[in-house]
């Protein structure tokens, strides 16, 4: 702030000081100068200098009267009384003579020859006297005529000098009359000049004193407006000095908590405010500034708590507070404000909103079991007409299955989009992390579409924009299902045309990657383009039938890119095509990672279906035991395993099961997961305890549950292989394959499934529970210790192998089962996993060895974690 | 100078006690009478006193300028106190007065122990009618200002012959 205006107001007030400096000067001055003058004035009229000098002219004058009357007296009758008074008059006129010649009064005058002359010629008469009147009285009588004369010629000179002096005298007062009245009128004119300055300096007090006043009143104004607002507040307000004790409290704060002010002065606000057990806690918490008298951060001023009013209600309250500085010392303002009706209806909204969330949970759930339940029947369907392709069947009736067939598939694609849309509702839906190969998953989604766009005329195709870099990291799954859907739709939508999907990664971001499908198809109006996203919109409804489509598939799809924290969008042209647009985060993969599996689609995919339909027959004859309560399950299951020359047991529940396997050794169980008396995790489990025929013999789960948690509890039962209802003959046959060592294929365990593996628990609480239970502390923790530094080192050594070295088998072997021992889940599982494939020759990843270290360093972590909680 | 005032007031207390005893008659000229409010006497309601008479009481002598006189003159007398103490002089006022009838009022208050004094010597010598004598009233003028004004000066009455007390 040095703007010309402040320049301008400085140069003033340096102005105003030097004027009001200049003026104190020369008041000074004035009043020294008039102080030298009245002090020599003093001076001089302190004493008196002179005797009255008229008097003392006049007085001589009379004297020599007195004595010529003497002399005339003694002429008349010259006794010696007469010249004796004569003698004493000289004298006396002798005398005031003298003092006329003598004194300093008389000095100036005496340099006056107007006033010496005479005075001299009547010293010499006196001198010429005196031996007359020193001499006998007959001398003195006889020369008194002659001394008369004499005298009357003095008498001249007296009245001579006499008149000489005064006007001498007049002169010189009239001379001091002139020098009093200059003083005078000099010391007038300065007082003059002061009482000017007096009455400036009234002006400037008075003005002051307004100013002063004009700003009390101000104050004061402010003060009161101040109270107002203070006590116009609906919350408490209270101020108190820097150790927290209450000086003033508003109006609110009296009703608010009932305080009257004389019981509020003076205590502590802590005290005063808060229930007992919050006291110390906000003392060291969020009012620990109340003693220190610092200022609390801006974060640090607001926060929540409860408070108590003088009845001893507590209730929630916001409270705001800070340090002010009031006469030189910190005080705190603190404002209360009463929450409780705020926090009433949060709780109330909250509720109302769980309601509705849990209203909304319900109908999903509803809908994901009823199209679960639809889907039963549906295996009976379609198993049932799989296994009339058995018989032989006329060129009519096998065109007739076919249709039947059809219609059966696309059926199972709607209820299977609806129980996807339903599994999103209930929030179920579970984002998987893996290494995958794009190129790969592209061509399995071309190789999918192909028969279905080749129907249509069409071509389908993809390449790399960009560098290629078919190596990612995410839901390989999902996006494959995303992928599906769109060129599905662009396939439906394409007559004679092409479709071509576009993969680039978007520079800037490496981590996303776009997908573009480009058709050259009818396209879509533009005002369609939002609606085509949302759920049960079809466009064309005679056209979506024969396209089929529930309209659910984009809603889903765009939900699945959410869910992956994508984003998918359209662009169109009507009647020249559409381009449709996915684009996901996927970390990228310095190399794709190895096959995992060589088949990637879903339940009705035809390519797979038929691929794996076409190993079928190289299998050898298995010995099976069914378990599953559904009768027409039952029959289809047995049905198709039987039609690849299997012998099959059936058990109606899970007892059953275990009854049947302790008793027969088989080469594989298959499980249904819901069943009546024993479900089949339970009998998994009890057939993995017994020491039965069948202990060792490979389970497989046969579920509608599909959820990744649900997959993992199986695999703790004992099911090394999961496949999903409504049973598919290829799934059913694939699944027999791998858990039997007899498939050419490399794919190994939930197939269809791919649970969650970051989610699995580490560690099985209830393992350690257990181990707890049975061992003695310090047992458990010598085993605990040997445990931990030995499978350190043993994991270190088998994440360092080359993935096809024979010893990893053994090692991992090893390590497995202390880990299941120390409840170390899914790290046992991720051996086994290890373990399995490399004993069956398939080869390993090299990641999957890699990531060892982590997850044991993150199963260690668990496992203290629960050591020290427990 | 003030151990000496202190002396000279001590002896003039002892001399006036003496005093008080009685006055003695005058034998030569007498130079000064007083009368009026008066305890002693030594005439006809009046006291005298001729120069032995007062150069049997204790004097004082100092050095002075005077507005009337060149020069500084060595004064030699006594007290005014002392002297109205000896005729035990009840009023509050001493009407002085000249041969030549001057008169001035001299009030209690300015009968000093030591100031003024009633000389009868200038200069260690008597002094005549011409040179304001026999006796003159005079106080020390250079010793202190309040003694250098008009009504001083009034009081320094010469050629005193008589006091009148007053009440």
């Amino acid at each position: 702030m040095s703007g010309p205006v402040e320049q301008h107001g400085k140069r003033r007030t340096w102005v105003r000081t030097g004027l009001a400096a200049s003026a104190v000067v020369f008041v000074l001055g004035l009043v020294a100068g008039m102080a030298t003058l009245i002090l020599r004035h003093i001076d001089d009229l302190s004493v008196a200098s002179s005797d009255n000098m008229q008097w003392s002219l006049a007085q001589a004058d009379v004297e020599f009267l007195r004595f010529r009357l003497s002399l005339a007296d003694a002429r008349a009758e010259p006794d010696a009384a007469q010249l004796s008074q004569l003698r004493q008059r000289f004298d006396i006129f002798y005398s005031r003579m003298a003092t006329l010649e003598e004194a300093d009064t008389f000095h100036t005058l005496r340099e006056d020859a107007s006033f010496a002359a005479p005075v001299d010629r009547v010293q010499g008469f006196l001198q010429a006297t005196v031996p007359l009147i020193d001499g006998s009285d007959a001398a003195l009588a006889a020369a008194l005529p002659e001394l008369d004369e004499r005298a009357a010629a003095a008498g001249e000179n007296v009245r001579r000098f006499s008149l000489a002096a005064l006007s001498a005298l007049a002169a010189q007062t009239e001379t001091r009359r002139i020098e009093l009245l200059t003083a005078l009128v000099l010391m007038a004119a300065i007082l003059a000049v002061l009482f000017a300055g007096l009455l400036l300096l009234a002006g400037s007090l008075s003005r002051l004193a307004r100013l002063a006043q004009e700003r009390a009143h101000e104050v004061q104004e402010g003060a009161a407006r101040l109270q107002t607002v203070a006590d116009t507040s609906l919350d408490a307000i209270f101020v108190t000095d820097s150790e927290g004790r209450v000086r003033q409290i508003n109006r609110a704060a009296q009703t608010t908590l009932g305080l009257r002010p004389a019981d509020a002065m003076g205590a502590s606000i802590v005290d005063l405010l808060f229930p007992e057990t919050l006291r110390d806690p906000l003392r060291n918490g969020a009012l620990r500034f109340l003693g220190t008298g610092t200022r609390p951060g801006p974060e640090e001023r607001q926060f929540e708590t409860m408070a108590q009013d003088i009845a001893g209600r507590a209730f929630p309250v916001e409270i705001s507070f800070d340090r002010g500085i009031s006469g030189g010392k910190p005080v705190f303002v603190v404002f209360l404000r009463d929450i409780s009706r705020r926090k009433a209806a949060e709780d109330g909204l909250t509720e109302a909103r769980d309601r509705a969330l849990a209203g909304e949970r319900a109908k999903a759930e509803f809908l994901a079991v009823m199209s679960h339940e639809m889907r039963t029947p549906l295996n009976g369907l379609l198993g049932t007409m799989q296994l009339l392709r058995d018989h032989a069947l006329t060129e009519r009736q096998s065109e007739l299955l076919d249709r039947m067939s059809s219609s059966g598939r696309l059926l199972l694609g709607l209820v299977n989009d609806v129980l996807d849309l339903a599994k999103f509702e209930a929030g179920k839906m579970e984002v998987e992390t893996r290494p995958f190969s794009l190129a790969r998953l592209l061509d399995g989604v071309v190789q999918t579409t192909a028969p279905l766009a080749a129907a249509q005329g069409n071509s389908v195709e993809w390449r790399w924009v960009g560098p290629e870099q078919p190596g990612a990291v995410g839901d390989m799954r999902r996006l494959r299902q995303m992928l599906l859907n769109l060129v599905g739709n662009s396939v439906k939508f394409t007559r004679d045309g092409s479709v071509e999907i576009e993969v680039e990664r978007l520079r800037g971001d490496e981590d996303l990657v776009e997908f573009r499908v480009i058709d050259t198809g009818i396209g879509i109006a533009e005002e369609d383009l939002d609606r085509i996203f949302q759920d049960f919109v079809t466009l064309d409804s005679s056209y979506a039938r024969t396209a089929g489509g529930t309209g659910l598939g984009l809603g889903i799809a765009r939900r699945l890119a959410a869910l992956m924290d994508g984003e998918m969008g359209a662009e169109s042209t009507p009647g020249e095509g559409s381009l449709f647009w996915l684009r996901v985060p996927l970390a990228p993969l310095r190399e794709a990672p190895e096959p995992q599996t060589a088949r990637t689609a879903s339940f009705g995919d035809e390519a797979y279906h038929d691929a794996a339909v076409r190993t079928a027959s190289r299998r050898r004859p298995l010995r099976l035991l069914l378990v599953e309560d559904n009768e027409i399950n039952r029959f289809v299951a047995r049905e198709m395993l039987e039609a690849e020359g299997h012998t099959v047991v059936e058990a109606a529940n899970g007892r059953a099961g275990v009854e049947r396997a302790e008793a027969e050794a088989f080469d594989a169980i298959l499980m249904d997961i819901s069943m009546p008396v024993m479900d089949g995790p339970e009998a998994a489990r009890r057939i993995r305890a017994g020491q039965g025929a069948s202990a060792d013999a490979p389970i497989i789960a046969v579920t509608a549950h599909a959820l990744p948690e649900e997959i993992e509890s199986f695999r703790a039962a004992g099911m090394e292989r999961a496949i999903s209802k409504p049973v598919d003959r290829a799934d059913l046959i694939g699944a027999l394959d791998s858990v039997t060592g007899g498939a050419d294929e490399a794919e190994a365990g939930y197939a269809g499934f791919e649970a969650a593996p970051q989610r699995a628990p580490l560690v099985d609480e209830r393992q350690l529970q257990s181990l707890a239970e049975s061992l003695a502390p310090e047992t458990r923790a010598r085993l605990m210790d040997r445990f931990l530094t030995e499978t350190e080192g043993t994991v270190a050594a088998l994440a360092a192998r080359a993935p096809g070295a024979p010893e990893i088998a053994p090692i991992a072997h090893k390590i497995a089962g202390s880990c299941g021992t120390f409840g170390m889940v899914a790290l046992a599982d991720a051996l086994r996993r290890i373990e399995t494939r490399v004993k069956r020759g398939e080869r390993l990843d090299a990641d999957e060895l890699r990531a060892l270290p982590d997850l044991w360093a993150e199963s260690r972590a668990a496992l203290l974690a629960w050591h020290a909680a427990a | 100078m003030h151990n000496w005032v202190a002396a000279a007031v001590a002896v003039a207390f002892t001399v006036s006690a003496v005093a008080a005893e009685g006055l003695s008659e005058p034998s030569g000229d007498v130079l000064l009478t007083i009368r009026g409010d008066i305890a002693e006497t030594n005439g006809d309601g009046v006291a005298r006193f001729d120069r032995p008479m007062l150069e049997a009481m204790p004097s004082i002598t100092f050095s002075t300028s005077t507005i009337w006189t060149e020069g500084t003159q060595e004064f030699t007398g006594v007290p005014l106190s002392a002297i109205l103490d000896s005729v035990g002089a009840a009023g509050d006022t001493a009407l002085a007065t000249a041969i030549n009838d001057y008169a001035v009022q001299i009030p209690r208050d300015d009968w000093g122990d030591a100031a003024p004094i009633v000389a009868y010597e200038m200069n260690g010598a008597p002094m005549s009618v011409r040179d304001k004598g026999p006796l003159w009233i005079v106080y020390p003028y250079d010793s202190d200002a309040t003694y250098r004004s008009e009504v001083i000066y009034a009081r320094s009455i010469w050629q005193l012959d008589r006091i009148v007390i007053d009440e």
